[in-house]
């Protein structure tokens, strides 16, 4: 009994499955040969038709659409390092100093008087500013916001696992004491002299939380934002990789000139130019050479390129290679490879060749420096004037996945490893993802590494000290040698190259005490000069900033450092 | 009778089947390169602050004190918080951000491939050495040739470019924000239960051309197997005498052909799906649609381990599930099996 019960569900299910199979097949085949949604004709009939522009959203006359490579999850800018998360508290939040749009110089933010003078610097704020919940902004907001970042004793502190590396490296490691005097009234004592600190405070990570927003709010806040910025969120939607925003009415700035914007991710380069060029999105950053030349090919839109602040070489280990160790191979090195054809056949031209550590549009740069010419005849006879006629080999540590500053870093490896087998030099290519890449190298187990940085904050120490500078006690160093060990105490790892020059370090660190313009200048020319000639690296290249923009945008100012100024876009 | 025994049996061989994914899964990432501490502080911190990481992480126990940790929470399904994607947020709660998006679109390329690949096999059997069943095979060979890195850009290319009747990537256009109508976490299911019709449309336009790329591979898998399925039930005696009977011949296939083919073909959908889930990594990172997949290749480039440990694991309990689920069909089908 039950055995036949059974048979016939069986069949009865069979039965179904197959008749709905072939009924909703058959639906589907003659219905629009879209199907494919809950078998209701309804839905597909009307959507394979009409609005193929409604959907592009052209007509849509103030929402801004600005696409992107990744995600940020983030909207609390004390919570991430990353320049995703900045794109989007850019709109949100001030900083204290701007920088002026589409420039590294610096102008006013929610202060609008700041200056620097030996230790201190003396700031007064803006008076009816308003934060997105109503409050009014005032000094004693920046305090909270400071130590919330810094400062394990108070009480809304963000915690360890919580706050960025930027809390002690922009802000904590350099700021003693600040004193509020009323409440437009700030003045931050330093721990020493510290020239770029200004252009510290116009970094995204220093921007100014509500203090009412930090009691409320705690660490959520990196799901919930109140700044004083051009625009508000609206709603931060990780399951569709969108943060929306909408405008600001009470803004203290310019604009914005659109009533909402939105932060959309399209992590394939190709796709994204495809969706500009569709009028699916109005502005996209972070293309490589290939989108570039798409976006370049393609009505409606346009290519838009600046010169960027940042730098891409190839440092030597110092301290681990001896050959490396006698500056005519290092610059037998930089001669012998052809950073002309790497910057324009494997990087399109969207780049141009490195001469020294500063970019050009960053002050100190040394004009009357230029790059090492491709001279494979100099290269062997500086290395047999070394000694190292018959050459030597080494291993070429590099990342596999582009980024900015080598959009190919294994066809510039191969390059320069064939580059360097002209000379007798024999390279042998060690390939590895990014983050253990970046362990490996900081801890100086490389013989030669590539790496870049892009600019914090447009200072030269900010390239200068941080990624040439040992930061050792002088006891760690040796007299007359020019560089030092990974391992000694303190060692800074952002300096791949374990260069240690005194000359070198002694300008660099008398231009971070000294705050005139043109002396500072004066003292960075002369450490360019040195890192020129005595050649740590091999400065391959500064890589430029490309974004796509739709013809209907305008008042889009591009921007190597800070931004996007969202504010100042309209859209026709 | 329900096969009780059976389905036990299969859902405690779920267990040592997970905890060996689980040790393999972390046997791998702490074997692999890249100090998580690090990778967390990122290239700005100083070695204190990456000390002080480290410590918090408790990544200076002892392996095995890690390990038991690690089999403890994967029991409660904690596999902690996320490092880098999205900080101090618990993979849990991205995982629930990210897998409706692959599962709405893995359902989808399922639906395309059953929809278009169980009538075509049918077509093909039937229709056996016409040129109806060549061309269906040359399509079905083609369809699981054809690589979806290659399909993806090209039908971008064709229906969103050239022709501009699709949208190019995304789930839904940006003009509409679906945060607030959020149920399922699909897209096409919440705007048609919020009734938005406008952007339920929207959604559709938007899965259609990746739920095609993803469901050609399936179609052409199942047509395959629906065809030979089917070429060999038209031979057993029982349709000879349906036939001998004076039964027509639409009837005879449809009614005694039909239904005895499915059954092989069900186990392939079945396996088929897990296949889709892989699938789902290039379709997502073609089309811009940011699921599990893209959220997993990601994970393992920044090395934000517990997002991979999440990721892979869930991976792992759905296709068992899946496989379970087919099993157990395939046994209530056809009782047999569960000798």
């Amino acid at each position: 009994m039950s055995s036949r019960d059974e048979s016939v569900s069986r069949r009865k299910f069979l039965g179904a499955a197959g008749g709905a199979a072939v009924t909703v097949g058959l639906a589907g085949c003659s219905g629009n040969g879209g199907g494919g949604d809950d078998g209701s004709g309804d839905g597909s009939g009307d959507d394979g038709s009409g609005d193929g522009s409604g959907d592009g959203g052209s007509d849509d006359t103030s929402l801004l659409r600005y696409g992107r490579g990744s995600h940020s999850a983030t909207l609390d800018f004390q919570n991430s390092t990353s320049g995703e998360v900045a794109k989007v508290t850019e709109q949100i939040y001030d900083t204290l100093i701007n920088f002026e749009p589409g420039a590294s110089t610096l102008t006013d933010g929610l202060a609008s008087d700041y200056s620097l003078d030996g230790e201190t610097a003396s700031l007064t704020l803006k008076e009816g500013v308003t934060f997105h919940n109503g409050e009014e902004f005032t000094a004693q907001d920046f305090v909270a916001t400071y130590r919330r970042f810094v400062d394990s004793e108070y009480e809304h502190y963000a915690g360890d696992d919580y706050v960025s590396a930027y809390g002690p490296f922009t802000l904590g490691s350099w700021i003693d004491e600040i004193q509020v005097d009323g409440d437009y009234e700030l003045t931050i004592q330093l721990t020493q002299t510290y020239a770029p600190f200004l252009r510290n405070l116009a970094m995204f990570a220093a921007a100014v939380h509500s203090e009412a927003a930090i009691e409320e709010f705690g660490t959520d806040l990196s799901e919930n934002a109140v700044g004083t910025g051009p625009f508000e969120l609206d709603t931060l939607d990780d399951s569709n990789e969108q943060i929306r925003l909408t405008a600001y009415d009470d803004y203290w700035g310019d604009g914005p000139e659109v009533d909402e914007a939105v932060f959309v991710t399209v992590g394939e380069n190709s796709t994204r130019a495809q969706s500009l060029a569709s009028g699916e999105l109005d502005i996209i950053d972070g293309i490589g050479a290939q989108s570039s030349q798409q976006v370049e090919g393609t009505d409606g839109v346009e290519l838009v390129r600046t010169e960027g602040i940042n730098i891409g070489y190839m440092a030597f280990n110092i301290a681990a290679v001896e050959e490396f160790q006698d500056r005519r191979v290092r610059q037998a090195v930089s001669y012998a490879i052809n950073t002309e054809a790497i910057v324009n056949e494997i990087y399109s031209g969207f780049a141009t060749e490195a001469s020294q550590p500063l970019p050009p549009n960053v002050m100190g740069h040394n004009d009357d420096l230029d790059p090492y010419p491709y001279d494979p005849d100099e290269a062997q006879s500086l290395l047999e004037e070394a000694g190292y006629g018959d050459g030597f080999s080494f291993e070429l540590a590099t990342f596999q996945n582009p980024r900015g500053y080598n959009p190919s870093p294994i066809q510039t490896a191969e390059t320069v490893a064939s580059n360097l087998g002209e000379v007798g030099i024999e390279v042998e290519i060690n390939q590895q993802s990014f983050a253990p890449f970046l362990e490996y190298t900081a801890q100086g187990r490389h013989d030669a590494c590539f790496l870049g940085w892009y600019t914090d904050n447009a200072d030269p120490d900010n390239f200068a000290y941080v990624l040439l500078h040992p930061q050792v006690e002088e006891s760690e160093l040796t007299e007359g040698q020019d560089w030092v060990s990974f391992d000694a105490e303190g060692y800074n790892t952002s300096n791949r190259s374990a260069w240690a020059n005194q000359e070198y370090m002694d300008l660099v660190e008398e231009g971070q005490r000294t705050t005139a313009e043109s002396d500072r200048a004066d003292l960075y020319n002369q450490a360019m000069e040195i890192a020129h000639d005595e050649a740590p690296w091999v400065y391959l290249d500064y890589a430029e900033e490309l974004r796509g923009v739709a013809d209907r945008v305008s008042g889009f100012q591009i921007a190597a450092i800070s931004g996007p100024y969202l504010n100042l876009v309209s859209l026709e | 009778m329900f096969p009780k025994r059976f389905v036990l049996k299969r859902l405690l061989l779920l267990v040592p089947v997970l905890i060996g994914v689980a040790t393999l899964v972390f046997s791998i990432l702490h074997l692999s390169p890249g100090d998580p501490a690090l990778t967390i502080a990122g290239e700005r911190a100083s070695q204190e602050f990456v000390e002080r990481i480290r410590a918090d992480l408790g990544l200076n126990d002892p392996i095995w004190v890690q390990y038991i940790d690690f089999l403890g929470n994967v029991a409660r399904f904690d596999f902690g918080e996320s490092y880098v994607i999205n900080r101090n947020t618990t993979v849990r709660e991205v995982l629930s951000n990210t897998l409706p998006v692959t599962l709405e679109l893995a359902l989808y390329g399922q639906l395309f491939g059953i929809l278009f690949g169980i009538p075509l096999g049918v077509l093909s059997a039937v229709k056996q050495d016409t040129i109806t069943d060549h061309a269906t095979r040359v399509g079905a060979l083609a369809g699981i040739s054809v690589p979806i890195f290659w399909s993806g850009p090209l039908l971008i290319l064709l229906f969103a470019q050239v022709l501009g009747v699709f949208p190019t990537s995304g789930r839904i256009s940006s003009s509409f924000s679906v945060s607030a109508i959020r149920v399922t976490g699909m897209v096409t299911i919440d705007t048609l239960i919020a009734g938005e019709w406008d952007m339920f449309r929207s959604a559709v336009r938007h899965m259609l051309l990746p739920s095609l790329v993803i469901g050609i591979y399936s179609m052409a898998l199942i047509s395959r197997m629906m065809r030979s399925s089917m070429l060999e039930v038209v031979r057993q005696d029982y349709m000879r005498t349906a036939r001998a009977k004076g039964q027509g011949a639409k009837i005879t296939i449809l009614k005694h052909g039909f239904r005895n083919a499915l059954i092989p073909v069900i186990t392939i959908i079945g396996i088929q799906f897990g296949g889709l889930l892989g699938g789902a990594v290039l379709t997502e990172t073609v089309f811009a649609i940011g699921g599990i997949g893209t959220l997993l290749v990601e994970a393992i480039e920044v090395g934000d381990y517990p997002i991979v440990q999440g990721t892979v694991l869930t991976f792992a309990f759905l296709f068992t599930l899946v496989n379970l689920v087919v099993d157990i069909t395939y046994s209530y089908l056809d009782p047999r099996i569960q000798q």
